[in-house]
């Protein structure tokens, strides 16, 4: 690698400086709306190493990848620095991205791996199981449904804040496979053929399991919103 | 339409419930041939336990979709871009 090859990041002009604030401030606000428009990247120049084209990446990528990475650790702090390992991992190895993916879902699988990893490393485990998991899927006699859902109660389903609170539980104490897939796949929005290059799986993998997540927070959500269950005891 | 559903279901001839359930991350990608994907809205029209589920079934991924915008820390691009210039080597 040649040395000092992000130098240009030291060397950047009041002019450009005033352009970069710009952009960040653009990526970050267009970040709130649900479908910022996407970035194209020149591949070329940043596999020749071009310091323009990585700059543009970092910040085009961080507050989208930045969210993925929050979602899966729950940890500010640790999130920057997993964030910041990232595009590190992603600049050192740029020669070993071989365009069979989309540049970002290469991106991602390192920002995912090391969030995973760091996971690991730090025990911080969720509350349940693939058991569980398997327990909160409806069941079925002879094909047929066992028992009938209980209709959810609208006036509960209207209060927003609540809502919001009670989803966010309910992801947080999925086994970390499953969340991962539904941060990447629900929340975030990816493809499932995008899904499945970043976490190595494949698609039928990623549904199979996604279906599973959606069904457990279906689960978890039907304690509290159902008009026979009054207490939110699936959450608690 | 609804009893005709119902007995092609009874005689293994349209999906029954658990096979809807089983695939329904697939129907939601458009990834069911359209003959299959046809079938499964005959029999959550029909049926009274399917047609609820799959309502809270997306009423789920909606919630999930919503569920509350991450706080981005402030100068989170400017502390990336000199954590390279640091190490970035």
């Amino acid at each position: 690698m040649e040395p000092d090859r992000l130098g240009f990041l030291k060397m950047r002009s009041p002019l450009c400086n005033l352009f970069y604030m710009a952009t960040t401030k653009a990526t970050v606000s267009s970040a709130a709306n649900s479908s910022p428009p996407k970035p194209e990247y020149d591949l070329e120049a940043l596999l020749r190493g071009d310091e323009e084209a990585f700059e543009y990446l970092v910040v085009q990528e961080s507050p989208r990848l930045y969210r993925v990475i929050f979602r899966i650790l729950g940890d500010e702090e640790e999130s920057q620095n997993i964030l910041q390992e990232t595009f590190l991992q992603a600049f050192q190895r740029m020669d070993t991205f071989r365009k069979e993916s989309k540049l970002t879902t290469w991106l991602y699988a390192i920002g995912i791996n090391l969030a995973r990893a760091s996971l690991r490393k730090s025990k911080r485990l969720s509350s349940l199981n693939d058991q569980d998991v398997e327990r909160m899927q409806p069941s079925f006699s002879k094909g047929m449904f066992l028992e009938s859902p209980h209709h959810w109660d609208p006036l509960k389903l209207a209060e927003q804040s609540d809502r919001h609170r009670l989803v966010h539980q309910a992801i947080v104490k999925l086994p970390e496979d499953y969340k991962t897939i539904v941060i990447l796949r629900d929340i975030e929005e990816h493809s499932t053929d995008e899904v499945a290059k970043m976490l190595g799986i494949t698609s039928g993998a990623v549904r199979v399991r996604l279906h599973r997540a959606r069904g457990a927070l279906r689960s978890m959500l039907d304690a509290h919103f159902s008009h026979s269950n009054p207490s939110s005891e699936g959450l608690s | 339409m609804k009893l005709i559903v119902m007995i092609k279901t009874l005689l293994g001839f349209a999906p029954n419930c658990e096979k809807v359930n089983a695939f329904l991350a697939d129907y939601m990608d458009g990834t069911l041939p359209e003959k299959t994907a046809k079938q499964f809205e005959d029999h959550i029209d029909m049926c009274k336990c399917c047609g609820p589920y799959f309502e809270q079934y997306r009423e789920t991924i909606d919630m999930t979709r919503c569920c509350g915008e991450v706080k981005l820390p402030e100068e989170l691009v400017e502390h990336t871009l000199t954590f390279l210039r640091k190490n970035a080597k």
